[in-house]
């Protein structure tokens, strides 16, 4: 071997041990950096789980937002179609398919407890066939004194919690409702019946929450409440319903006994008329011979016979006047009397009512004056029958007012009638004969009275002629100051 | 073609099929009927309602099935009876058939069996798609799947869904004429001029490690990197298996299982639906052995981006053909996810194929469609979560 070859040998040797170290070196390197690399994807793992954690996190709290906003959207529409239902069964048929299905649940029942039939009602059944719900309604009913137990206590009861002491577990509950979640509430009516309502799902994923609990549980409330509101409505409902039946019957009697009245009035009529027909016959009769005997016709008379045949003769004029009276009553109350109206000045009507008064109202000194504005110058009547009106309220005037008196005649214009006042300084009607002196022979019992002539027909007479004019009348008076006389009438267009 | 749509909420399901073929028929105006597809709420599978529909539509062929939800153009439902009424045009065929007691039976045989009814009719006919209905209940769908695909072909498009039901049910109904099914499979085959496009989309995203299925048999997971499977889940979600078990359906929804397949843009999607007592995670579908999975994560953006992924895709399909009517897959769990804004996807597809197209649309517990990478030379796969759109055009 020559130095040269040795040499070269070394060389290589030293080249190939650097390269060897350099290999080492880039090993060391490459592993580290795997191992780094190796630790970052350990890193990133770790990161990705807490990513899914967070995520799954995130996804919970987001369905459990929807499922609140779900449910109160719900809410809110059945609470609005609920409470405007006012029939026990109708309020339940509002809850539908969807109703359930938005609050997170495909099953829903109410029982409502019947104490007359000693028994719960199914009012609400969905998600069930009608074999299944009457399994349902049997159980309920075998084991009715623990369900009324937890009306009493006004328990909830739900698949995550069920109260200690009771003869049902959440497997019995689960069975029975062929569900795997559940809430029952019940439904504490103060009015109405007392029941409960459950919901439930056949989805082993959906857990119970309290929010879930709180839903039912309003639910229940406005369910309750509106039994107590249709409940109530019912007890107004049947009193009303009492009310009318009274109503009709009272209205039914006094219809009876208003015919009864009007059938005796006409008999009364009949009779006053047939009466006063064959009275005036004779009267007539009577009148004419005491005329014929005071014209000393048949030879004179002695003063003593001739004031007895004035008195005679005076008193056949006002039975005659009263008997016409009371034909004229009987007349217009049965109807015979054709009312022609017409338009009548009322300043006319004044003139003539003055006219016809003058020499009475001079020999009492009494003022006669009237009030007619230009709104109220015609009235809508029948001539004679309305001028009979007039003559009797101011001769009554006339009569009732002492000397130097005042009577005045006035009018006034509303809604097409026209009123007439007719007052006078008189002495006035007591308070409590007010209402009576239209009555036929009323007259009021005082001393005054006892001194002024009079039949008790007249104002009986005027009221009846202002009442076939669809008028009314009325007094207004007091003692010693004077009487007011008021009649409307249509007013002339 | 034409098409027409009716639906009605009524709660007597008599009336309410009533209602709802009237408004169909109305809406068809005089193009005669060919073919009718129904999807109902549970409550509506009853007998009597396919009979009626049956008579009413004069023993044409109907084929559809029950659903947790209906949507409409007019909007999402929870009860109803939907009907879509179909005139095809006389160059388009068509047969349906159906498949019983699947779980009975071996899956692969009764989807073979299936395939077999479906081609009846088709010997000189070019075919185009297939769609299906089967039961949640299948526990096999990729077996059924298997064994449509070996007598339709392994590319052929194969479309279905799973029907659903409320959660508590745990029965769907399959309609074929005037039987009411369950734990079966119905379904229709398209041939002759017929277009459609497709698209299928989750929006859900990776997060975490790649894990590696080390021991699985169908859609039992029973290893995950040697571990029991259901330790993934406990330590992502620091809970013990009972806690988990309680909130396993959630859990699951919001962050499913996610398979890596090579050339997708999306993972394939499994929902976890039970833990064994080994520890083992039962899936909604098959997980191959030694496949890559990682948990998924979505957010609202990222489904309603896939919604509309979904839509372009099943738009694109059908360039310039006018696109007649839509058939929507959505799967429940999206809906359950979506909460109150259960109509959010129905604006996102309707704003995309316009407010006058008309649409009918089911939801679904598992949803069939072809992959869309050529490495899978588009054979159907089983999906979960996914939204699907079925657009079908005419020339």
């Amino acid at each position: 071997m020559t130095p040269f070859v040795f040499v070269g040998i070394c060389a290589l040797f030293a080249i190939l041990g650097i390269s060897l170290l350099y290999k080492n070196q880039r090993l060391k390197e490459i592993n580290d950096k795997v191992s780094a690399l190796n630790f970052s994807l350990g890193e990133m793992d770790e990161q990705a789980k807490l990513i899914m954690r967070t995520d799954m996190e995130l996804n919970k709290a987001q369905e459990e937002l929807d499922k609140k906003i779900s449910g109160l959207d719900t809410l809110q529409k059945l609470s609005h179609e609920i409470s405007t239902t006012l029939e026990e069964k109708q309020i339940f048929k509002k809850i539908s398919n969807q109703h359930v299905e938005d609050l997170g649940f495909e099953k829903s029942l109410a029982f409502l407890w019947k104490a007359l039939e000693r028994e719960f009602q199914l009012y609400l059944c969905i998600g069930y066939n009608q074999d299944e719900s009457a399994k349902i309604k049997t159980a309920i009913n075998a084991n009715k004194d623990y369900f009324l137990d937890l009306i009493n206590k006004g328990s909830t009861v739900s698949s995550e919690f069920i109260p200690e002491g009771g003869n049902l577990s959440i497997n019995t509950f689960n069975h029975l409702f062929l569900v795997r979640s559940f809430i029952i509430c019940p439904v504490l009516a103060q009015e109405g019946n007392q029941g409960f309502i459950f919901v439930g799902t056949q989805n082993a994923e959906t857990a119970i929450t309290k929010g879930d609990q709180e839903f039912i549980s309003i639910l229940a409330n406005q369910i309750a409440q509106t039994l107590d509101n249709a409940r109530l409505f019912e007890k107004t409902w049947r009193s009303q319903q009492e009310l009318e039946l009274k109503v009709e019957e009272r209205t039914r009697q006094l219809t009876q006994a208003l015919e009864e009245v009007n059938k005796i009035s006409k008999r009364k009529s009949d009779f006053i008329s047939s009466v006063s027909h064959e009275i005036r016959t004779p009267l007539t009769s009577i009148k004419g011979y005491a005329a014929i005997l005071l014209t000393s016709k048949l030879g004179a008379l002695p003063e003593e016979i001739r004031s007895r045949l004035e008195k005679i003769n005076r008193h056949s004029d006002e039975l005659v006047h009263m008997v016409n009276d009371l034909l004229d009553i009987s007349r217009i109350e049965s109807g015979k009397v054709e009312i022609k109206k017409e338009a009548l000045s009322l300043k006319t009507i004044y003139d003539k009512i003055a006219d016809l008064f003058s020499e009475q109202f001079k020999s009492k000194n009494i003022t006669f004056s009237n009030n007619i504005p230009d709104d109220c110058q015609e009235i809508l009547a029948d001539r004679s029958q309305i001028e009979r009106v007039f003559i009797n309220l101011v001769g009554n005037a006339f009569k009732f007012t002492p000397e130097n008196g005042k009577i005045s005649l006035n009018a006034s214009h509303s809604n097409n009638h026209v009123q007439i006042d007719i007052k006078d300084t008189g002495f006035g009607i007591p308070e409590d004969a007010q209402e009576k002196i239209f009555e036929e022979f009323y007259r009021v019992d005082n001393t005054i009275n006892q001194g002024v002539k009079g039949t008790g027909l007249g104002l009986a007479l005027v009221k009846q002629i202002v009442q076939a004019h669809q008028g009314r009348i009325w007094v207004k008076s007091k003692l010693g100051e004077g009487s007011t006389f008021s009649f409307t009438l249509n007013a002339a267009k | 073609m034409n098409v027409s749509i009716g639906f009605s909420q009524l709660k007597d399901p008599i009336l309410a099929a009533n209602e709802a073929i009237g408004q169909a028929t109305v809406g068809l105006k005089n193009s005669p009927a060919s073919l009718a597809f129904i999807f109902t709420s549970t409550e509506f599978a009853h007998p009597l309602v396919l009979k009626i529909t049956n008579n009413l539509l004069r023993e044409m062929p109907i084929l559809g099935c029950s659903s947790l939800g209906i949507m409409t153009t007019h909007g999402v439902f929870k009860h109803g009876f939907a009907i879509l009424l179909i005139s095809l045009n006389e160059q388009t065929f068509f047969n349906v058939a159906a498949v019983k007691d699947i779980d009975k039976k071996n899956p692969f045989v009764a989807g073979s069996e299936l395939g077999g009814k479906l081609l009846f009719g088709f010997k000189n006919v070019p075919r185009s798609l297939s769609i299906i209905f089967s039961d949640k209940l299948i526990t096999e769908g990729t077996h059924l799947i298997n064994g449509l695909q070996e007598s339709l072909g392994k590319s052929f498009p194969l479309i279905g869904a799973s029907a659903s039901d409320s959660f508590g049910n745990r029965k769907t109904y399959q309609y074929l004429n005037q039987e009411i099914l369950s734990e079966s499979c119905s379904g229709i085959l398209f041939g002759g001029k017929f277009s459609f496009g497709f698209g299928i989309k989750h929006g859900w995203k990776s997060l975490g490690k790649i894990r590696y299925i080390t021991s699985s048999s169908n859609n039992i997971i029973k290893e995950i990197d040697e571990l029991p499977a259901v330790k993934l889940y406990e330590e992502y979600f620091a809970k013990n298996r009972k806690d988990l078990a309680k909130e396993l359906q959630r859990i699951s929804i919001y962050y499913p299982l996610g398979i890596y397949l090579p050339g997708e843009k999306e993972y394939l999607l499994r929902n976890v639906i039970s833990i064994e007592d080994d520890g083992s995670l039962v899936t909604q579908g098959d997980i191959p052995p030694n496949s890559k999975i990682r948990l998924m994560i979505s957010t609202e953006d990222s489904r309603l981006a896939a919604a509309v992924a979904a839509c372009e895709e099943a738009k694109s399909n059908l360039s310039t053909q006018k696109i007649k009517f839509l058939i929507v897959f959505d799967s429940a769990a999206r809906l359950s996810i979506f909460g109150r804004q259960d109509d959010i996807e129905l604006h996102v597809i309707k704003d995309i194929f316009g407010h006058d197209t008309p649409l009918i649309g089911i939801y679904t517990n598992g949803e069939q469609a072809p992959l869309k990478s050529i490495n899978y030379l588009g054979r159907t796969y089983f999906h979960n979560q996914s939204i699907g759109i079925l657009a079908i055009g005419e020339q």
